[in-house]
């Protein structure tokens, strides 16, 4: 039941969200060609936009990865944690630690620099 | 009917202006920014109103007319000294900067009820490149990544990255006049590969600018040291407004200009200085980069040479400032931050010198070489510096570029009368917060 | 049972939305005023003066943008802060949806906030746009982490992942004090998730408004009001996981997380104007090698406390 609620309310509020877009813009002539370039300060643009745009953090996505699967094992950890006592402290700290290693790599390796 | 009643409600919005900076426009932003009927906005799409501040040279107006019809409809224009258009119809032109908030407020009010159409395109309705019905599959496309779909070409332009040697898409565009966080009437050529500048070519410089009265009659005569120092405080508190909103510190900049504006011998730089410290700005905002090496420094001259270790400042030739006990400040580094710890010591230097002159009253003695905020005026005035731009900013992320940018003082200064407005408008402030300096 | 199962709890999520969404408006303007902003006209009346422009004011197009992202990104970004809202509990019975895993829910209504936020700036094909999306990416996939340590830390003492166990939880005493790192944290999460202030890398002023550079009009509007209504859903997850939700004594349970939320929304609009903007850079770099380690330690911390 409470997933049905959660899926109206997300209906509701995507629908509001595309009738107030739509609703205003329904008899409004398309912009001109002028209008639509791309506000460079007066400038023109040689390309468009859309390009292989050189993502700098790229590395840091990947040690992202890595922490990720960390936290789907944190989800169920954290539910039976204090049942399991000292081990799961333990057990997850080893993880931490050695995940650790992998962010002080990537900081010695210049990861972060130019993200 | 609801249209008519949503109307009367927007009409009651500050007005939303986009500022068009012409010669000698940056002082009406800098009144506009401290008036509470007026949002200057960053983009045209943000604003119903145009305000072309101040002459648009005739190589601009290209780009002026571009921007003119980026505006969403409904929209209109205001002109700030500068004759309009002549085929546009029932737009103001406005001459006195104190007229200049109720003209933007009511140019927007009469557009929002009704009784002003919204402008009209001037350029014609044509993509930048044919390409409907053409290429392969009517988009204007050829090939894979060929030709021109919806207009433009793809970005193909390949060169090894400057930093990792990666070999992806670069962007060229013209970044134009009128874009705010460059000096007014700048535009560059740039090529970015992701966000990193990967080559920078000034196109157009940007207007020179014209300095406080005061600079130009102490090239004629002697003049009291506390006025030319207060001009000087001045000079260097309107550049930190602009640094300080561009960085996102919008109360501090408002305080800095209003600062400025209220200048008087007795100010004093403390309480800004501490909350700008305080706030992080030195250590969290765009400051790394921009290192002027030593050559470039000597070459630009000014508070920037200062700020790199060169303690040069014509100032200590001077036997007024001797009797007052100048030294040049210096500090070493040359990057953004040393530059902007720089002109904060130097506008805390001229407030001291100011009160130390007016008690005193102490006269500068040369009259054939002085120090400008901008640089040394020996036989020739300062000369525009866009071109260091070309090998300072490459290699730096987009954020520490553009903070660089703000933080070196490029305009030339103009050769001429000091300014054209009245002698009491510089010191008009809207809102009635400021002290009038005498 | 249809009427409170599932009406009255959508209802209430979508009232909170858009009061919640001019609250945010009124007191941001506030607090501009209070920091020297020129002000001029009636407070109250500005947020809906803007509304009612930017709905007269024509959407603007660019040359080739993906349409059907560009129109859906904002209402996503409002879904998604609606979502966030579902699971804020209001009082033990009163909570919109009261998911076992709601903690969970929160997660992936942050993970989707990048996705959202991202496609905004894609979608436009322009250059300025462009670049604040992808900028703002880096940020997105740092405070994720941090956003989830911090969270487990509040949930192991729950021994659950459902935000009405958690609010339980802390009858003894708030997550604020038992877990004083946390939320701190949090706080910086919660500027990340809706770029504002220091962590505005995608709508920036350097970018003449980055991914919101080339938008007007309705679609503008959409765009900041669900950039408010995520405020409001942050600060209230926030409320409930550290400052205690709905206990407090004499005011009913609602009252005290309405109160807590405004308190967490005042924390995060004051920030807004005083930090300056971070550079992209130091941003990530801070986040990865100094408040994650804070993470972990708030995280070993909970872990030690939720144990005695």
């Amino acid at each position: 039941m409470e997933l049905l609620t959660l899926l109206i309310v997300l209906l509701l509020s995507l629908g509001a969200g595309l009738l107030v877009q739509w609703l205003p813009m329904r008899h409004q002539p398309i912009a001109t060609y002028p209008q639509r370039a791309p506000f460079l300060g007066g400038g023109t643009p040689d390309s468009h936009a859309w390009s292989r745009y050189h993502v700098r953090y790229y590395p840091m996505t990947l040690l992202l990865i890595a922490f990720e699967m960390e936290m789907m094992f944190m989800y169920p950890w954290a539910v039976v944690f204090v049942e399991k006592g000292m081990m799961a402290v333990m057990e997850m700290g080893m993880f931490l630690a050695i995940l650790s290693v992998g962010i002080v790599y990537a900081w010695r390796e210049g990861v972060f620099k130019w993200q | 009917m609801a249209v008519n009643w949503l109307r009367k409600l927007a009409s009651h919005k500050r007005a939303p202006v986009f500022p068009v900076l012409g010669k000698q426009g940056d002082k009406a932003l800098r009144y506009l920014a401290l008036s509470p009927e007026i949002e200057l906005v960053d983009s045209p799409r943000h604003a119903s109103v145009l305000l072309i501040a101040g002459e648009v040279p005739a190589d601009r107006l290209e780009p002026l007319r571009r921007v003119h019809d980026q505006l969403p409809d409904p929209f209109t224009t205001l002109w700030f000294r500068n004759e309009p258009w002549p085929h546009l119809e029932n737009v103001d032109r406005i001459d006195d900067l104190t007229d200049l908030p109720a003209a933007l407020t009511k140019a927007h009010r009469e557009l929002m009820t009704g009784q002003r159409d919204s402008g009209c395109r001037i350029l014609s309705d044509r993509p930048p490149n044919p390409w409907k019905g053409e290429g392969d599959f009517g988009q204007g496309g050829e090939g894979m990544m060929g030709g021109v779909p919806y207009g433009r070409p793809m970005a193909m332009n390949m060169q090894d990255d400057i930093s990792d040697g990666l070999t992806l898409d670069s962007l060229t565009f013209r970044l134009g006049p009128f874009f705010m966080a460059f000096p007014p009437g700048m535009a560059a050529e740039v090529t970015l590969q992701g966000d990193l500048v990967q080559s920078w070519e000034t196109q157009l410089e940007p207007y020179p600018q014209r300095l406080d009265a005061v600079f130009f009659n102490a090239r004629k005569h002697p003049v009291p040291i506390a006025e030319i120092e207060l001009a000087r405080a001045r000079h260097h508190l309107q550049r930190l407004y602009h640094a300080l909103h561009l960085a996102g510190l919008e109360a501090l900049s408002l305080s800095s200009l209003r600062l400025a504006y209220g200048l008087s011998t007795s100010s004093t730089l403390d309480g800004l200085r501490r909350r700008l410290v305080r706030s992080g700005f030195f250590h969290l905002a765009a400051v790394g980069g921009g290192v002027l090496n030593t050559e470039q420094a000597r070459q630009f001259g000014g508070p920037a040479a200062r700020a790199a270790g060169l303690a040069d400042d014509l100032r200590s030739h001077d036997a007024g400032y001797r009797r007052l006990g100048f030294s040049p400040v210096c500090q070493d580094g040359g990057g953004v931050s040393a530059r902007w710890k720089q002109i904060l010591d130097e506008v805390e230097q001229s407030l001291m010198l100011a009160r130390q002159a007016e008690r005193d009253e102490v006269y500068t003695n040369d009259v054939d070489c002085i120090e400008t905020p901008r640089g040394p005026w020996d036989e020739q005035p300062p000369e525009d510096a866009s071109a260091i731009l070309d090998e300072v900013l490459p290699g730096l992320e987009w954020g520490d570029a553009l903070a660089t940018i703000a933080s070196l003082d490029i305009a030339a200064v103009a050769d001429g009368g000091g300014g054209t407005q009245s002698p009491g408008e510089s010191r008009a402030v809207p809102g009635g917060s400021g002290n009038v300096v005498k | 049972m249809l009427l409170s199962e599932l009406i009255l709890p959508v209802l209430m999520v979508m009232f909170m939305l858009t009061v919640g969404a001019y609250v945010v408006a009124v007191l941001d303007r506030l607090i501009a005023g209070a920091f020297g902003a020129p002000q001029a006209g009636r407070v109250w009346l500005a947020p809906m003066a803007r509304g009612a422009w930017l709905m007269t004011q024509h959407a603007n197009a660019t040359e080739a943008p993906d349409w059907q992202a560009w129109r859906l990104a904002p209402a996503l970004y409002l879904a998604l802060a609606a979502i966030g809202l579902a699971v804020v509990p209001w009082s033990e019975s009163l909570v919109a949806t009261d998911l076992v895993t709601s903690v969970v829910l929160w997660g992936s209504v942050e993970a989707l906030a990048t996705v959202v936020i991202f496609l905004h700036g894609w979608s436009a094909n322009a250059l300025l746009a462009l670049i604040g999306g992808y900028r703002y990416v880096a940020l997105g996939l740092s405070y994720i982490l941090i956003s989830m340590f911090v969270l487990i830390g509040v949930a192991l003492p729950a021994e659950s992942l459902q935000f009405t166990q958690v609010v339980a939880s802390q009858e003894a005493l708030w997550n604020v004090i038992r877990q004083p790192l946390g939320l701190p944290l949090f706080l910086i999460v919660g500027l990340g998730m809706t770029f504002w202030g220091p962590l505005n890398l995608a709508d920036s002023k350097d970018l003449a408004g980055g991914t919101a550079s080339e938008i007007s009009g309705p679609p503008r509007l959409v765009w900041d009001v669900a950039r408010a209504a995520m405020l409001v859903a942050f600060s209230g997850v926030a409320a409930s996981a550290f400052l205690g939700g709905w206990m407090g004594p004499w005011l009913p349970g609602p009252l005290w997380v309405a109160i807590k939320m405004l308190a967490v929304l005042l924390v995060l609009l004051l920030l807004g104007r005083v930090l300056p903007r971070i550079a992209p850079e130091r941003c990530v770099t801070l986040m990865w090698v100094v408040l994650l380690p804070l993470s972990f330690i708030d995280l070993v911390w909970a872990g030690i406390g939720a144990l005695l």
